[in-house]
């Protein structure tokens, strides 16, 4: 059974946020880390290649920040948002990039099924919430994504660095005004928190991956890290850089 | 086998000599690894301007597929003369002919010597094993 820590941190602002997923990832004699959390408020955050101006909602956000990883722009309310931060000798990220990502996804599906959602990879078809122009993460979507009702309902992204991975993710429990029509766990039940998300993914998780979870928390230099780094995410000059 | 003219590290990075500079790349497999079979998924690259110094190991640049963003090494320390451009706006040459065309950058290097960097065959072993 493989050890894997589980860090939880609700409501928290964006910029520490992006601060701790990053000294995670440069943790390398960190243990595989889980992370489950939520923004207050409610932030923008931009994939790190995107331009500022390619994402029109990014004015109307109470808050915007880069993230490292890439993709598009996301709005993290009314959403579980996950990182796992873990060497890339991991079985889970082993081999090709695809495969990693249809691991994470099964057992977020899995989960999901519990809520009642019938979640699948998209496959070749087009999505009824695809949309050109927006910059927005859940109007674009790749064969991996996971989707049901013909819409995208979970965003992810990775980045590799020193031989270890950062995925980053969106599990949507609800939709909102910046991002529209999209699936989440409301189509098939409204009012499902965070918290009760995390729970049911997190059993999944050890029953489907044989992960042990203990419950913890970032350590001194983790916590130092994040501080240390949240002050360039909080930074306009490299939140609007491209 | 991959080409024995060069040297390879374990972040999937070549360096080859060329004459008293060196080029530097990224293999076939970390291009497979990030396109995941598809060289439309390759979408940025980052490469830095001439002049700048780098040491062994330092970040140089960074390139994003559809699902991931990843860093670029520096195999050996030196000096950057010279970035091959057209990779930025045509990056599906890295998967074309990683080896030739898709060179990144040219290096002034601070030492002739490349001891500590793996062989084509040593690489074929890593890669093997999962290449991690």
């Amino acid at each position: 059974m493989q050890l894997w820590r589980t860090i939880t941190t609700w409501d928290a602002p964006a910029a520490w946020n992006m601060g701790l997923d990053q000294a995670l990832l440069e943790s390398p004699e960190a243990p595989p880390t889980l992370r489950l959390y939520t923004w207050k408020p409610g932030a923008l955050s931009l994939g790190y290649f995107q331009r500022f101006e390619d994402v029109p909602a990014a004015a109307q956000a109470p808050k915007v920040v880069r993230r490292i990883t890439g993709g598009g722009a996301i709005h993290h309310q009314r959403e579980l948002t996950f990182s796992i931060a873990v060497g890339l000798d991991d079985p889970l990220y082993a081999g090709l990039l695809g495969a990693s990502y249809q691991r994470v996804h099964a057992v977020i599906a899995a989960a999901l099924a519990e809520f009642g959602i019938d979640a699948q990879p998209r496959g070749e078809r087009r999505l009824a919430s695809d949309r050109e122009g927006t910059g927005m993460c859940f109007h674009h979507s790749s064969a991996l994504d996971l989707v049901w009702n013909e819409r995208k309902g979970v965003g992810s992204a990775q980045r590799r660095k020193g031989g270890r991975v950062l995925h980053h993710g969106s599990i949507k429990l609800d939709t909102t005004p910046l991002e529209g029509d999209i699936a989440s766990v409301a189509d098939a039940r409204r009012g499902v928190t965070p918290q009760e998300f995390a729970a049911v993914w997190t059993a999944r998780l050890s029953r489907d991956l044989g992960w042990k979870l203990s419950a913890s928390a970032p350590d001194p230099e983790e916590r130092a890290r994040a501080k240390q780094l949240a002050l360039r995410f909080d930074d306009a000059t490299f939140t609007r850089r491209r | 086998m991959r080409p024995n003219d060069r040297r390879y590290t374990q972040t999937h990075e070549w360096v080859k000599p060329d004459g008293e500079t060196m080029l530097i790349g990224i293999t076939d497999f970390a291009v497979r690894e990030l396109s995941n079979g598809n060289e439309d998924d390759l979408v940025y690259c980052d490469l830095p301007e001439a002049g700048r110094v780098l040491t062994a190991g330092e970040t140089f640049g960074e390139i994003e597929s559809v699902k991931a963003v990843s860093d670029l090494n520096a195999p050996v320390a030196g000096e950057v003369v010279e970035t091959n451009v057209n990779i930025e706006e045509h990056l599906e040459v890295l998967a074309k002919d990683p080896w030739n065309a898709g060179w990144m950058i040219r290096l002034r290097p601070e030492r002739k010597s490349l001891d500590g960097l793996m062989s084509a065959e040593e690489y074929e072993k890593f890669v093997a094993a999962g290449g991690h």
